[in-house]
Parts: C-alpha cells; sequence; structure tokens
C-alpha cells in the first residue's frame, strides 16, 4: 500500500547559504534547468544553475525576489521530481507564500510556461523597489506551545500601517510600511533575535502590494490557468480540487487575495492534515525552514499524540514520523 | 431470489453505485432540464457531485464503524443528497435548522467558508469525539457556529417555531438597531421530513408564519421539506404534503425533484429569490427517496418487500448526478469512479483519525456545557433617567412594581422584548404590562397568536438573533401545551453547542392556586415539577413585589451576559395583595427597590431570628407561613425562622444547609402538588446532606386540580394548617 502524503512547497526564505549547490545532489532535470535558465536569459537574468552553483552566497544576489522565486522553484522541483510514485501517493499539495505559486505548478495547475511566468513574474515585481519591510516574531515558548499573552502583545501593538503577512506555525509574519514596522519592532518586547526583519522581503501579503496585483493581472492571462491534477490547499484553507475547480477563480485568489490578505500556512496545513488524514507530509526542499513552523501546526492540532517540541522531535524519530524534510536528506 | 436478498443494505448501495456506473446503466430523468436552462456552470456540478459523494460514503462509513463499535449515530442522509443545492444556493450567513438527514448541506455550505474542515468535523460527530467542535462529543448534531448552523438533533420538528422566531427577528433587529447574528438581507432555512410536519410543533410554526405574513409583517423563512415518501416504517400518503401545502395561506409552495439536482438547483434558487426579496414565507418541497433504511438499527425488510426497497435504490440520486455529468461530457464513468473510490480511502483515513480522538467521559465536563456561554455580553449601564411620572414611591403590590420594573428593563436593555397572549394594548391579564406598549412601541411589546408553541419558539428564535426575549405564558398550566420548547430546545441549546449558541430570555408565567374569586384548575395550576428536572435552567419563584423586581433584574441580566434562561414564576395570588396580617395593614405592600439592587441566585430571604424550628418555602407558602410564624410566637412564644427560597432552581444547598443548621425540626411548606414537588427534592436533599437529619415534615397541596368557587384552596397549605404542624 501506498503511503499517503501531502507535499509542502516552501516559500521564499527557504534557500540560504547552506542550500548552496542544492541542485547538485538531486535527480537529472537538466532539460528543466536548460528551459528555466534559457527563459532566464531571454529577460536578462542570470541563469538559476549558475546561482546554485556560485561558491559563495550573496544575500544581495541570492534573496533578490527575482533571483530567489526561481532558485526555489528549482530545487523544490528536483525534490519533487524525486518522489517515488510507487512508494507515495501524493493526495494533496500545499505551500507558504510564494510555495503557493509552487503548488500551481506541481500541481499543473499551470503548464510549464505558465509557472515560469508566474513564479519569475511575481517574484520579480519589486526588482526596482522593495515596497515595504516584513518581519517575523514568535507566539510560542520555547516548547512550542502558544503563549497567548504573546500573541496578545502582539495584538496589543499592532498599529496603522502593519499587517499580519502570515501566520506561520509558531510564527507570525508581520509586513507594511517600513517606518510603521521599525516602530513596531521598537515595541515588541525582545524574544532571542527576534522581532526579526526578513532580508530582500517587502510587505507580502499586505494591502500595500495592490500594484503587484494589478500588474500580475496584466501579465498573467486566464489561459495559463489550468484545473489541477491533484487536490491543492491555499493560503486560507480552500481546497481546490481537480474537477470542480472554476480555473477563473483560481486565478483571482492568485493574483488578489493570495497577494493582498493574509497567507495562512497554519491553516493550509490544518486542512491538509484533517480533510486528507495522510501518512506523512513531505516537505520539499531546499532546507528545511518550515519544518519547525510544521511541527508547531501538529502541536497547535495535538495530532497524533504531539503535543510540545519534545514529543515532536521524539515522534520525528520514531519508525514513522509525520514529517518528512526533503531539503535534509 | 431468496439466496441474492442482502441485508447489508449499505454495502448493496455501495455495489451498485459502482456497477451501474461502470455499466453506464443509470436511472432516466423524471424531468427535460438542461444544464443551460437552469443555467449551471459544469464546476458547480462536480463539487456539488463531490459533496453528495462524500456525504453517501461517510454514511456507509458510519455503519461500518458502528459494527466495529467505534460510532455512535448511522441515521444518515442516503437519498436526501440534493440537499447539497441549498448549501450552494443559500450563503453561509443564512441560518440554517437542520433536518438529520442534511449531511450533503452540511458538507457544502462548509466549502463556502475556506478553511473549515467538514468531514474530519462530520467524523468526529460521528466518533463522540470531544474535539467535535460544536458538541464536545455530547451529542450527534448537526451544527456549526462558523456556518450559522444552531446544533439540532430535529427528531420531533420541534425546531421549526424557533425558525420562524429567527426569520422574525431579522427585520426587528435591523429597526431597533439591536447587535445582531443574522444579515438584514439574510433568510432563514429550516428542513424537515415528510413525516414530521404532522407534529404540532411543526403546524404551529406554518400557523406562525402564516399569521404573521398575513399580518404584512416579514417573516423570510423558507420551510424546506425533504419528502422520501415515509416516516420510520410509516408511509405518508401519496400526495399529501403538495395537497397540503399548495395552496397554504401567505406561504408560497415550490417544488423540486430531489433526485435531479439540476431541478433542485432550479426549485432552490427560485425559492430563495422569493424569499429574499419579497421577505415572505415559502414552503420548498423536495421530493426524494430514503435510501439504507431510517438508521443503521432498522431492518427495512421487516416492513417493506425487497422489491420496494430496490425500486428506491434504483432511484439513488447520485446516479442521477452521475448521469446528467455524463450526459453533459462533464466527467468521464472512469472519472467518477475514482473520484468515488479516493473519496471512500479518503474518509475511511479521516475517520480513523477521528476515532482516535479523545471522547468526553468525565461527568463534570459533560455538565460544564450545560450553562456554558462563549458569547458573553456586558449589561448596559442603568440609565440615568429611570424616573418616570406614573409611578410614585409609595408602597405597591406585585403587579404594579413588576410593571415598573419591567419598564425599567426595557429602558435599560434595548435588546429586550416582551410579548404574549394579550400582553399589549391590555396589558397582560392582570395588567403586570399595562402601559409598556405605549411606552416601547409594538415592535417591542406585541401580542402573540394564542399559541404557547408560537410564543417561546419565536422567543428562542429572536434569542439566536442578539435579543433578549421575555415572553408571557398567560397561565402555567397553558405552558404544558409548548413544554418541549423550554425542554427540548431552549435548555439544550448551550449543551449541544458548548456554549457556542444560546437563547437567552426571561419566560414570565403567572401562576400557583389561592386566587380568590377565579377558580379551576388552568387558572391556579400548582405544579413546577415540570421544569424541576431541567438541566441548566433557572426556575424563581418570587413572594412579593420588591424580590420580584430583584429577581427579575438578576435573570434579565444574566440572560443578556451569560446565555441564561430562566423561567419566573409570578404567585398571581399575591399579585394584588397589600396587606400581610391584618386588613389595611400594607404588610405586603413594599418600595420600590434601587435600581442597582439585585437577587443573587440562590439567595435565600430569612425571616425571623434563628429558633429551633424552620420553615422552607416559597410564593404563597412563604405569605401564609409569616401568618403562622407570627402566632406561633404570639399563642406559643415559639420563635420559627421562615426561610423563602425564591430561586427554586438550582437549589443553593450551601445557603439552605447553613440556615437549617442547628434546626430541631424542619417544615417544608410547599404549595404545589406533592408529587414530584420542591418538597421531594428538599426533604430528600436534607436527608442526604445532613448527618443526623432533624424532624422533617412536608405540608404541601394535596395530589388534586383545583376546584372552583369555595373549595379552590381547600387542599393548599393554610396558615391554620402551618400552624397545626408546629405547634
Amino acid at each position: 500500500m501506498k503511503k499517503r502524503i501531502v507535499v509542502v512547497c516552501p516559500g521564499r526564505g527557504s534557500y540560504t547559504k547552506d542550500t548552496l549547490g542544492y541542485l547538485k545532489n538531486g535527480p537529472n532535470i537538466d532539460s528543466f534547468l536548460k528551459d528555466l535558465d534559457d527563459r532566464r536569459k531571454a529577460i536578462g537574468d542570470p541563469d538559476i544553475t549558475g546561482l546554485d552553483a556560485s561558491s559563495t552566497f550573496k544575500s544581495s544576489v541570492h534573496t533578490k525576489g527575482e533571483h530567489a522565486s526561481p532558485l526555489i522553484y528549482a530545487c523544490a522541483y528536483s525534490d519533487f521530481q524525486s518522489i517515488d510514485q510507487e512508494q507515495y501517493e501524493i493526495v494533496a499539495i500545499c505551500g507558504n507564500s510564494m510555495g503557493w505559486y509552487l503548488t500551481l505548478a506541481f500541481s499543473e495547475s499551470l503548464d510549464w510556461e505558465g509557472s515560469f511566468n508566474l513564479i519569475q513574474t511575481m517574484g520579480g515585481m519589486m526588482r526596482s523597489e522593495l515596497i515595504g519591510v516584513q518581519f517575523i516574531y514568535p507566539i510560542v515558548d520555547e516548547d512550542w506551545k502558544l503563549n497567548s499573552d504573546r500573541l496578545k502583545h502582539i495584538q496589543d501593538s499592532l498599529i496603522d500601517g502593519v499587517y499580519i503577512s502570515i501566520k506561520l506555525g509558531g510564527y507570525l509574519v508581520l509586513a507594511g510600511e517600513k517606518e510603521a514596522c521599525k516602530t513596531m519592532m521598537a515595541r515588541l518586547e525582545k524574544v532571542g533575535d527576534y522581532p526579526f526583519q526578513l532580508i530582500n522581503h517587502g510587505a507580502f501579503h499586505t494591502p500595500l502590494l495592490q500594484f503587484v496585483s494589478d500588474a500580475g493581472f496584466e501579465a498573467l492571462p486566464q489561459s495559463l490557468f489550468k484545473t489541477p491534477k491533484v487536490p491543492i490547499i491555499d493560503g486560507r484553507g480552500h481546497i481546490w480540487r481537480p474537477h470542480s475547480t472554476s480555473t477563473e477563480d483560481l486565478r483571482d485568489y492568485t493574483l488578489r487575495h493570495q497577494v493582498l490578505e493574509t497567507y495562512d500556512f497554519s491553516k493550509s496545513i490544518e486542512v491538509a492534515l484533517k480533510e486528507f488524514a495522510p501518512d506523512q507530509i513531505m516537505l520539499l526542499g531546499p532546507g528545511n525552514s518550515l519544518g519547525g513552523v510544521i511541527g508547531q501546526c501538529l502541536i497547535e492540532n495535538t495530532w497524533k499524540g504531539i503535543t510540545d517540541k519534545d514529543s515532536f522531535q521524539a515522534q520525528q524519530k520514531s519508525n514513522h514520523p509525520m514529517l518528512k524534510s526533503m531539503g535534509l536528506i | 431470489m431468496a439466496s441474492s436478498i442482502q441485508y447489508d443494505r449499505a454495502k448493496v448501495v455501495d455495489d451498485a453505485f459502482q456497477a451501474k456506473v461502470l455499466e453506464g446503466s443509470f436511472p432516466k430523468a423524471r424531468t427535460s432540464l438542461s444544464l443551460n436552462d437552469v443555467p449551471v456552470k459544469a464546476h458547480l456540478l462536480v463539487e456539488l457531485f463531490e459533496s453528495q459523494i462524500s456525504s453517501r460514503l461517510m454514511d456507509i462509513r458510519a455503519r461500518e464503524l458502528k459494527n466495529e463499535n467505534r460510532c455512535f449515530y448511522t441515521i444518515g442522509s442516503s437519498g436526501h443528497e440534493g440537499n447539497a443545492v441549498f448549501g450552494e444556493v443559500f450563503r453561509p450567513s443564512d441560518m440554517a435548522f437542520l433536518h438529520y438527514r442534511s449531511g450533503a448541506f452540511m458538507l457544502h455550505r462548509g466549502k463556502k467558508l475556506p478553511g473549515h474542515t467538514g468531514l474530519y468535523n462530520m467524523a468526529l460527530s460521528l466518533a463522540a469525539s470531544e474535539d467535535d467542535p460544536i458538541s464536545g462529543g455530547r451529542h450527534k448534531v448537526f451544527g456549526s457556529k462558523e456556518l450559522n448552523i444552531p446544533p439540532q438533533t430535529s427528531t420531533i420538528a420541534s425546531h421549526l417555531p424557533k425558525a420562524v422566531g429567527a426569520a422574525l427577528s431579522i427585520a426587528r433587529a435591523r429597526d431597533l438597531e439591536v447587535q445582531a447574528e443574522l444579515k438584514d438581507d439574510g433568510v432563514v432555512l429550516c428542513s424537515f421530513g415528510d413525516a414530521s410536519l404532522n407534529h404540532a410543533t411543526a403546524q404551529s410554526a406554518f400557523n406562525t408564519a402564516s399569521w404573521v405574513a398575513y399580518k404584512n409583517f416579514p417573516v423570510p423563512i423558507v420551510f424546506i421539506c425533504e419528502d422520501n415518501g415515509v416516516g420510520i416504517s410509516v408511509p405518508t400518503p401519496d400526495n399529501w404534503v403538495e395537497r397540503n401545502f399548495e395552496n397554504r395561506l401567505e406561504i408560497r409552495y415550490f417544488q423540486a425533484d430531489g433526485l435531479n439536482i439540476l431541478d433542485t438547483i432550479r426549485a432552490t434558487r427560485e425559492a430563495e429569490r422569493y424569499v429574499r426579496m419579497r421577505r415572505r414565507p415559502a414552503f420548498l418541497h423536495m421530493k426524494t427517496v430514503r435510501l439504507l433504511g431510517h438508521a443503521g438499527s432498522d431492518p427495512e425488510w421487516s416492513y417493506h418487500n425487497f422489491d420496494r426497497i430496490e425500486a428506491a435504490e434504483a432511484q439513488d440520486p447520485l446516479l442521477h448526478t452521475a448521469r446528467i455529468l455524463i450526459e453533459n461530457n462533464i466527467l468521464s464513468q472512469g472519472q467518477i469512479l475514482d473520484l468515488y473510490k479516493d473519496t471512500k480511502e479518503r474518509i475511511r483515513h479521516i475517520t480513523e483519525v477521528a476515532c482516535e480522538r479523545p471522547k468526553i467521559t468525565d461527568p463534570k465536563r459533560i455538565k460544564e456545557s450545560l450553562t456554558a456561554c462563549k458569547n458573553k455580553r456586558i449589561a448596559p449601564p442603568i440609565p440615568k433617567k429611570l424616573q418616570n411620572k406614573k409611578f410614585t414611591d409609595t408602597p405597591q403590590h406585585m403587579a404594579k412594581l413588576i410593571n415598573r420594573g419591567l419598564h425599567d428593563i426595557m429602558l435599560r436593555y434595548k435588546n429586550t422584548l416582551l410579548f404574549g397572549e394579550d400582553v399589549a394594548k391590555k396589558g397582560g391579564v392582570y395588567n403586570v404590562t399595562t402601559g409598556l406598549q405605549d411606552e416601547f412601541t409594538p415592535r417591542r411589546v406585541f401580542n402573540s397568536p394564542l399559541d404557547e408553541t408560537s410564543i417561546l419558539g419565536t422567543a428562542i428564535g429572536m434569542a439566536h438573533n442578539g435579543f433578549v426575549p421575555i415572553p408571557e405564558i398567560q397561565f402555567l398550566a397553558y405552558v404544558h401545551n409548548a413544554e418541549d420548547q423550554i425542554r427540548g430546545e431552549a435548555a439544550t441549546l448551550p449543551f449541544f453547542s458548548e456554549g457556542r449558541y444560546t437563547n437567552p430570555m426571561v419566560i414570565r408565567i403567572p401562576g400557583l392556586a389561592y386566587q380568590k374569586g377565579f377558580g379551576g384548575h388552568f387558572h391556579n395550576d400548582n405544579s413546577l415539577a415540570v421544569f424541576r428536572d431541567i438541566p441548566g435552567l433557572i426556575l424563581a419563584v418570587p413572594s412579593n413585589g420588591a424580590d420580584a423586581v430583584r429577581m427579575m433584574r438578576t435573570a434579565v441580566r444574566e440572560a443578556h451576559e451569560n446565555g441564561r434562561v430562566t423561567v419566573f414564576v409570578e404567585p398571581i395570588a399575591l399579585y394584588m395583595t397589600k396587606d400581610l396580617f391584618d386588613e389595611g395593614d400594607k404588610g405586603w405592600s413594599f418600595n420600590y427597590p434601587e435600581p442597582e439592587e439585585e437577587s443573587k441566585i440562590g439567595e435565600l430571604k430569612v425571616y425571623g431570628e434563628q429558633g429551633s424550628t424552620v420553615i422552607l418555602t416559597y410564593g404563597n407558602g412563604l405569605y401564609h407561613s409569616l401568618k403562622a410564624q407570627k402566632k406561633l410566637k404570639e399563642e406559643r412564644q415559639k420563635d420559627v425562622k421562615v426561610i423563602d427560597l425564591q430561586w427554586l432552581a438550582p437549589l443553593n444547598w450551601d445557603n439552605i444547609l447553613k440556615e437549617v443548621a442547628g434546626a430541631k425540626k424542619i417544615l417544608i411548606v410547599d404549595e404545589c402538588r406533592k408529587t414530584g414537588s420542591l418538597a421531594e427534592g428538599l426533604l430528600s436533599g436534607l436527608i442526604e446532606r445532613l448527618p443526623y437529619p432533624p424532624q422533617i415534615k412536608i405540608l404541601a397541596a394535596e395530589d388534586c386540580f383545583i376546584p372552583l368557587g369555595v373549595a379552590a384552596a381547600s387542599g393548599l397549605p393554610q396558615p391554620e394548617s402551618i400552624y397545626g404542624a408546629l405547634k
């Protein structure tokens, strides 16, 4: 019997100095990479193969949207291709933030060209100037259980111009206008390194990106969008199914709500667990930056006896870990 | 044929669906509608089909799990899957009071709310898991706070009257600017079966909706009759439903072929449009079949022959939808079978997880939800200007004080409504509500039709939408006509929803005996037994006007803040009583309590110093006991402490035990019929709790109905009999 898995696609922060050279270790996806590099060359961007093969990680290059997005796409694609279809049945796909674009790509809601267009276009929207900032702050304690006081502290500290950008397991990602975010970060009590501003991240999933939404509608026509081949779960927890998806609605969500409103990754994981009851969650690389976050979601839902960090880690060491991070392999 | 008969109809239906799709053998369409006629988009039809399949497979899975003793409910929705359409056509914000065959509706409405986990929630409910997000494992109900579906079991159509009340509340809330749950342009749905519509409660609801619409008030409700032609084993006469409702006064009739999803969409859209635009009631008659029997435990072959069972199965609505999808080239046979198998596998996994989730077992936790309230409110401040020229500050009798108390409550709580028989212009039979309509307009103080079920149902429904209704049942004897609205509906709502839903209200009931010159059982009923065993209910019986005001304030505040339901029984015989011991002594006339004064629930009122003898009583019993107390002191120099219990449910045993500590003799004076009386409960409670119980006697009314004329008070405790019991 095949293992039923939900595939989780990583977000913008997943390509780091530790994942440099990631593509070297994956399966052969040369034709995919060649096509990607050719398309990048055509628009004057450096090729992905070269960026990944760089000897040094340059924040100023590797984390910029127009490079990071396709880099992560390539790495995740590499992992997705290596999933053994004989051993695993993919029952649903979801992702975090730009992971939604990867979700669309891997579920074939967009064809090859459409996937590139979406990922490259949306990733490069702030090529000339980054709009706003994004920062992250924990809402859990050291044992990864919700700290209600801290959550309230954030809510009480929210000011005009700052929005909840992503609900990310044990963290809230906040984003908004630079000055407002700076003020709010100063107000928040220090917890270790947090609040922590994410480099080269803009005010994703906030109304500040209205122009991105508008430009997205301009650049990405309806014809690019198809019905998914497997169920996909979006950043509200809505499930889009192969035969009952309105491609008009899918495009509208992707380019409007998904861009302008909070991305609730926690909810998408909750829906994945409850509505698909997978045997395992398969997190695509690069890296494992969502590993802990998914663990925190499992804790929040007290899934399979996982109630805190220790029990999550113990479960991960068992013969049937709930989470498999391909980026760690 | 006998060898081919299979008794596992769930398996038969399951196998038949797959085999017939594979063969391309489908039931013929009973209507000739096309996609363009409706019109409807292809993806939407598939979405509905997915909801139908999921509902069916959940039924089948429930039967399997029941056989393994892991599921506790098998009344299914099979045959009724056409109701997925209601989930599509109506808005998630339209409050829905549901039939117990509403699986497809629930699942489909859930899809309108991103992030809703409908299958998992349903699985938790079947498994009676503590995680069930509506009842917490206490009962299998269809309900969801986020989907605007108050939890319902709907076994006896007792949900229909409150659905009418909720529909009535929409325009009222808008006009009175009450913070409401329902949207101004919302409608209310209420579904039930063809057998259920024969219940008196259902008829009450139809009549009320008709009555209200006839008076041209908005009542935007869609009664949805899911007619499968049989109530457990009793067949509904042919055409009974349509003949009954085709020409019902002020209720527009719509009919849908529930087997044909296109026709159901057509009819539902028409009904929805009519009700939403016209704000008048509609009756949507969905004709369908019942599959898999009444429930898992129902051997249908014991009353239907297999030909009949198979004839119904041949009309499986899922096969009809599959035919429509194939005919219109939306899905292939293979895609339908894959969808069916994938869904079955998915449900198997989901239910496996759900069955492993914790169950609720702790009786204390189970009981917590009886009075739970997850939507607490804060009482508005007491208005500075309470004084009204028509009220005087001299001591008054109870009727006048309650009248003033209600006036001030309505001034303070803008979401209170007062209604019942004759309460408006007439001011009630005993003038307790006199002048309130003039002061607060007919929108807040109004007469109801002469139907107690309607009065209480309206109150419950109004309370679902932000109001704190204060309905009046004209006489205590009349409540029995409608008691299930309190017992089965109002009191159970927080229990079934862990306090996510409440129906706060204060039900005023003039009652009890001792009326002079106005005798007879129906105006002097003296039994409170019907309220005493209802968990979570507050039962208040004041004995004088000042206490009545204090207690009413508490009851209304508890309703507003904590969602509580109080039955407030006002002793009629004391309404106009001014004197206590002698004519003209004004001993039973009281000053109006200061605005902030309340009586805490469970607070006892103690009359007299500590003596070796204690009387426990309430209502008229207190009044008569005080007379006996005086006589015992004067003639026997005996100190007797008299305790007015005031709050009869829940009893505050800590307070009671404190007051009876050291007593050598306890007399329980109970004006109600002895059998099932509070006195019996007090007696057993005292014996149970006191290590060395003193002598305890009961002086209660005879187990008899109240007669007319001079005999009216003959079987009731009197000052003389109380004196006699203690001298």
